[in-house]
């Protein structure tokens, strides 16, 4: 695992700028099965725990993060502000909290890996070697 | 053996405690409200102007477990339920949420039944445009939160979300009266505060999808109260021919009261990105107070361009035709001064009238909201109420009451989330 980790560090430090036309996929745990369009779209505004019956848990990146807003545009089909408005309503009607956000998507893989369940988006080009892809975005 | 076990759990319990996700986010409204009348209108609105009518802060912290189980606390500060002049910091939401699958919700503790579109997020006027949700329809449940259990099954289909929600709980909450020329202790005007012990079971059906939300809902309270028990109705007294009054204290008592109470709202995306609200309540209380039998509904039409949402809404709450009646008889009726007590039966008669709390008003009123960031909204709003025989949303002057009265509100509030 630590190899895996320094080998991260090395990706990413070498290919620090991401493209901005570039897929985006998500990433799951371990055995995570793969998930359709819907079904992310559901875990990540909280309507869903589990994908084909495995807890998931899913990750985000900041407001206002790039990532998160292709994410947002390209698989949830909203804007920051619609989700955002979503999660404030959804919260304060006493169905739950918004996902747990990490600072960065390098932070988001080593959740992902780390944690059983865990799910999250990141640049096609930044999977791990390895990393169970769960869904890639269409262009 | 048993070391051993005392170990694995000392181990577990903060393995569990760091595992547990805690998020705290916090919601207010500081907003102000003047009307053009000198008389109090929805407790605190008169023409020298309020922050109490809207201003509220407020915490919540959602503990999650797992995905689960998960808990929630919510907490806030405002003009009290049983007070007009104090502030009381109120724990509003406090349950535990289990989801042992994913399409079933069970909550256990307090939490904030699903009534009205808005009823649950009532508090956080950041999560809707209107400056104030018509009172006309969101006052009319007697209570909105209650200690109990809460079940909900969801079917997620391609474009709605179906859940259905099954509740029962009690709480414990207060009825006001306002009394123009006496109330029930003292020989002056003035609100009083009565307790009643609620159970609430109710069966709710929302569908959501994107734009629109759908939602039907029976619910069944029941009202108790202890010593002095409720009054049953308003018996009439006859003391010669033609000449009585309408005696409470001759008023048969009962120990609970059942309150069906229907809802039904939509709120719907048209072309051209307007959104039409409309919500519709009645209920149905068989006590002295039934002019609290009512229904009311209002309309709403919002569009929104950029940051701002301007909106329009009518709104109508009214009590059964014979109610009014009855009470135009008990608030008109007087005894010739040549009978005994004839003075104080007299203002007992408009004490009565108070008592039966009667609702007939409708409302017009225009506003925006401007959103200034995700999370916080500036609205203002012009509102004209028209009352036709009565309304008990007013308090009615001393030698007057509260029939064909027309009150302007201009309100300005900010709402925010943090």
């Amino acid at each position: 695992m630590r190899y895996f980790l320094s080998y991260l560090s090395l990706f990413w430090l070498i290919n620090p700028v991401l493209a901005a036309d570039e897929l985006i996929v998500v990433i799951g745990h371990g055995t995570l099965p793969k998930a359709d369009l819907s079904t992310l779209q559901r875990l990540y505004t909280g309507r869903v725990t589990a994908i084909n019956q495995q807890t998931a848990i899913p990750i985000n990146l900041p407001a206002g993060d790039p990532l998160r807003q292709q994410f947002l545009n390209v698989v949830m089909g909203q804007s920051e502000e619609q989700y955002t408005g979503y999660w404030l309503v959804r919260r304060y009607v006493g169905k739950g909290a918004p996902p747990q956000e990490l600072a960065t998507f390098e932070e988001v893989v080593k959740y992902v890996i780390s944690t059983p369940g865990a799910v999250g988006y990141v640049p096609a080009s930044k999977v791990p070697p390895g990393g169970n892809v769960i869904f890639k975005s269409v262009k | 053996m048993k070391k051993n076990k005392l170990l694995y759990l000392a181990l577990a319990l903060p393995l569990s405690a760091s595992a547990v996700e805690m998020t705290w986010s916090g919601f207010g409204t500081l907003g102000y409200a003047l009307s053009d009348q000198p008389y109090m209108y929805q407790r605190f609105i008169n023409n020298q102007g309020t922050f109490k009518r809207d201003s509220i802060l407020g915490a919540q912290l959602d503990l999650k477990l797992n995905p689960q189980w998960g808990a929630t606390l919510q907490a806030k500060l405002a003009p009290a339920e049983d007070s007009d002049s104090q502030w009381t910091p109120t724990l509003s939401w406090a349950f535990v949420s289990w989801r042992p699958l994913d399409d079933w919700l069970v909550r256990v503790g307090k939490f904030r039944l699903p009534l009205m579109l808005n009823t649950e997020n009532t508090d956080v006027g950041a999560t809707f445009d209107l400056a104030r949700l018509p009172i006309e329809v969101y006052s009319i449940a007697p209570t909105t939160d209650v200690t109990g259990v809460s079940v909900s099954k969801t079917w997620l289909t391609e474009r709605y979300d179906w859940t259905l929600e099954a509740y029962t709980g009690k709480a414990e909450t207060y009825s006001r009266f306002y009394g123009r020329e006496i109330r029930d202790t003292e020989p002056s005007p003035g609100s009083w505060f009565l307790p009643i012990d609620m159970k609430s079971t109710g069966l709710v059906l929302t569908t959501k999808g994107i734009d629109n939300t759908f939602r039907i809902g029976i619910h069944q309270g029941e009202a108790s109260r202890g010593d002095p028990k409720i009054h049953a109705d308003i018996p009439y007294r006859q003391i010669a021919p033609g000449v009585g009054f309408y005696d409470l204290m001759a008023s048969a008592r009962v120990d609970k009261v059942n309150i069906p109470v229907q809802t039904l709202g939509a709120s719907v995306m048209l072309p051209a990105s307007v959104r039409v609200t409309a919500e519709y309540a009645r209920i149905k209380v068989d006590s002295s107070s039934k002019g609290l039998t009512r229904w009311g509904a209002y309309l709403a039409l919002s569009r929104r361009f950029g940051d701002w949402t301007p909106y329009v809404y009518y709104a109508k709450v009214k009590s059964p035709d014979a109610t009014l009646e009855q009470y135009k008889a008990i608030n008109g009726n007087t005894v010739p001064l040549s009978f005994p007590q004839a003075s104080r039966i007299n203002a007992s008669q408009k004490f009565t009238a108070d008592v039966l709390s009667p609702y007939d008003q409708s409302t017009v009123a225009l506003g925006t909201s401007y959103r200034v960031a995700a999370n916080s909204l500036i609205k203002g709003e012009w509102s004209h109420t028209r009352t036709g025989v009565v309304s008990s949303f007013v308090d009615a002057p001393s030698g007057g009451d509260s029939a064909e009265q027309h009150i302007n509100v201009f309100s300005l509030s900010y709402n925010f989330t943090f």
